[in-house]
């Protein structure tokens, strides 16, 4: 209810003061062109993703320096530290780094985010940085006009920072204009609870904008237009930093079990840092004053003053944790792991089924049905295809080929929620439905029954595999590698299309011996990867250890769609004709099938 | 009187032997049916593809070939029953 009222009114008090107030217009118009900037920056970045971003990911940041530099480097460059935290969650998330790798890409953001203020103090508030703006707009507008992706991409990083230098120009003029008629710093708070409300302050507003550099950006100007005192501006920029990890807990939300613990490390992070600088405030102003003597900054500099406290206690703060970072990780994943929330519940496993062997075996095949569209809609997710897509008629070579990112999915949390409890529901009923009354009939479809649970279990184990590889190299900048694990993908992706349109046919459609031409598709596609992987490593385009990962992966894909075709057998056998059964073709036949087959065309079996 | 009965059970016997074998024959006789009627439709499927849809062409091809291979089993299967039956 709150909700619904809560955007009309903040856009009838926006109203009501752009009304009221043309500087304020002025600073509003500023900050929304700086965030405009800073959405435009990130498209810009998002058409760079892809596999050669993730092979640069995963080589830059496997030791603490290098993520450290990395974070540094990349908020510096995207001039935005939420992004660059937001975009690591979602990489810890997808398990293409580590967790103790984003905790040192999120410290090194800490630090590259200081540059900001650097950038705003030193550059933003003496040159007319509106100037510079210009150019960038009408440049970049001539290249998003392009068909080019990476001409458009490129043209929104330069909107982007165009836009980022305009916002800051109009926020100086409307905080210029503003001085003229208002006082803030008559409302100035000296001592530490003026030092406690700021920060307060800071962090509200860094909430409300959900960005710490346009918030250091109003602070710098306000205290360069003598709006703030320079000790509550401190408290201001403390609090900034503290208001960012807003962005990164709301992230962590939509995210898995990695991205919570990577907001947990950024949270702690942060809290750590506000209460050293809060509690050391005096001792810190001091090195600020004797830093700026030895860097040359003026005494009444209160800008750059404010910038070098910013960097300060940062790298305060990194200093600090740094040395703490894999243990403080493997706290992390102790202590936050998977609570069982929603366990999937049975649709059809009631204790009236147990009535009669007949309705317990009917109620117990539903039930594996139940848990196949559950195994079908992680292995869908886990091979990057919404299961929409496999149900439709789209081209999967078309979708797997264009798939630009790995869905990031957490097979554990997925397994322990969907899979393991109905599974164990399942062995539970199939137990008391054999300790009551049963024929001998239904006492074997209940084990075929329970085996074919089990196969699903075991196919969605094999995802978890899987998909640890699919993360790291699915969308390699290698086309060799990519081309075996999109063919891999794709492989599955065609399985579970079939698999489902099987089960969803008309029975007199349906013979067990559909199956057949699954296996031996299954067989023939396993010996062409292996067969190419040789040849690949003949001519030394992969690595021999790369190739070993894609045979693994084969091997799990063979088992997954292995245990697959089995557990849909057992659910199509009512379906089936009593005979049909009797010809379908042993392991040995569908070999010979392939065989023979690979003669015909010329290829060593 | 005890051997005639006993010939006579064992000549009901054999007719129930036989009369499975009738069963299995014509019960693999319509699967076969079934899936020379499935083999049809493949093969005109098959032929609508244009040169371009190799994937297809190669998934059809794979269906057909497998049919192909569980027909030659159930005729053979039919075949090994109509000896069995003759020799009885």
């Amino acid at each position: 209810m709150l909700k619904r009222f809560t955007l009309p009114l903040v856009l009838l008090l926006l109203g009501y003061a752009l009304w009221a107030s043309s500087d304020f217009m002025g600073i509003a118009a500023g900050v929304a062109l700086f965030m405009f900037g800073m959405l435009c920056l990130e498209e810009g970045f998002k058409t760079f993703t892809g596999g050669t971003l993730e092979t640069l990911l995963r080589k830059s940041t496997d030791r603490l320096w290098k993520s450290l530099t990395f974070g540094m480097l990349s908020t510096t460059a995207m001039q935005s530290s939420s992004l660059v935290s937001l975009i690591t969650v979602s990489f810890v998330s997808a398990e293409m780094i580590t967790l103790a790798a984003g905790i040192g890409i999120i410290m090194g953001a800490n630090i590259g985010t200081t540059t900001g203020a650097w950038l705003i103090a030193g550059l933003g508030l003496k040159v007319d940085i509106a100037a510079y703006a210009m150019p960038g707009l009408i440049f970049g507008m001539v290249l998003i006009m392009q068909k080019s992706k990476a001409l458009k991409g490129f043209g929104n990083l330069l909107l982007g920072f165009a836009f980022l230098f305009l916002g800051i120009h109009y926020m100086k003029e409307g905080f210029d204009a503003f001085q003229g008629n208002f006082d803030l710093s008559a409302y100035a708070l000296p001592g530490f609870l003026g030092l406690v409300v700021y920060t307060l302050i800071g962090m509200l507003i860094t909430v409300i904008m959900q960005s710490s550099h346009a918030s250091l950006l109003i602070i710098i100007t306000a205290l360069s237009a003598g709006q703030v005192n320079y000790e509550n501006a401190l408290a201001l920029a403390i609090g900034a930093n503290l208001g960012s990890t807003v962005t990164i807990i709301l992230g962590a939300f939509a995210s898995n079990l990695g991205g919570k613990r990577l907001a947990a490390s950024h949270v702690l992070f942060n809290v750590l840092t506000a209460t050293v600088a809060i509690a050391f405030i005096g001792q810190l102003a001091w090195l600020v004053d004797r830093g700026a003597f030895l860097l040359g900054i003026g005494d009444q500099d209160y800008l750059l003053k404010l910038a070098l406290f910013h960097s300060l206690f940062n790298v305060l703060g990194v200093c600090l944790l740094a040395p703490f970072v894999k243990p403080l990780s493997n706290l992390l994943v102790t202590r936050i792991t998977y609570q069982k929330k929603s366990a999937e519940v049975p649709q059809y496993l009631y204790p009236e089924a147990l009535e009669t062997p007949e309705t317990a075996v009917n109620a117990v095949r539903k039930e594996v049905k139940h848990l196949f569209d559950n195994a079908y809609g992680l292995l869908a997710h886990g091979v990057s295809l919404k299961r929409s897509v496999i149900d439709s008629k789209a081209s999967l070579s078309e979708e797997v080929k264009y798939t630009r990112k790995i869905f990031p999915v957490d097979v554990d949390d997925y397994y322990e929620e969907k899979i393991k409890s109905l599974h164990s529901d399942i062995v539970d009923f199939i137990a008391k439905a054999q300790a009551g009354e049963s024929t001998q009939s239904a006492s074997e479809d209940l084990y075929i029954l329970r085996q074919a649970s089990r196969n699903l279990v075991e196919a969605v184990k094999g995802m978890k595999h899987l998909h640890k590889n699919l993360s790291r190299h699915g969308l390699s900048g290698n086309p060799a590698i990519r081309e075996r694990y999109d063919l891999i993908r794709l492989q599955l992706a065609r399985l579970l299309r079939e698999l489902r349109q099987l089960l969803q046919a008309n029975p007199e459609d349906v013979t067990a011996l559909s199956l057949d031409a699954l296996r031996v598709s299954l067989e023939k596609s396993s010996r062409q990867l292996i067969d190419d992987l040789d040849e690949m490593i003949r001519h030394r385009r992969i690595e021999a250890r790369v190739a070993t990962s894609i045979m693994n992966d084969e091997s799990y894909v063979s088992d997954i769609s292995r245990n697959l075709i089995d557990a849909v057998h057992t659910l199509l056998l009512p379906k089936l004709e009593d005979n049909s059964d009797q010809l379908t073709l042993d392991r040995q036949e569908i070999r010979q099938l392939v065989d023979d087959e690979a003669k015909e065309t010329g290829v060593e079996p | 009187m005890k051997l005639k009965k006993l010939m006579a059970s064992l000549n009901e016997f054999l007719d129930a032997d036989r009369k499975t074998q009738f069963k299995e024959i014509n019960s693999i006789r319509k699967v076969l049916k079934e899936l020379k009627k499935k083999e049809r439709k493949l093969k005109g499927e098959l032929q609508k593809l244009s040169a371009k849809q190799e994937e297809e062409k190669d998934e059809l091809q794979i269906k057909l070939d497998v049919i192909y291979a569980q027909r030659k089993k159930g005729l053979e299967r039919v075949k090994e029953l109509k000896k069995e039956l003759q020799k009885n």
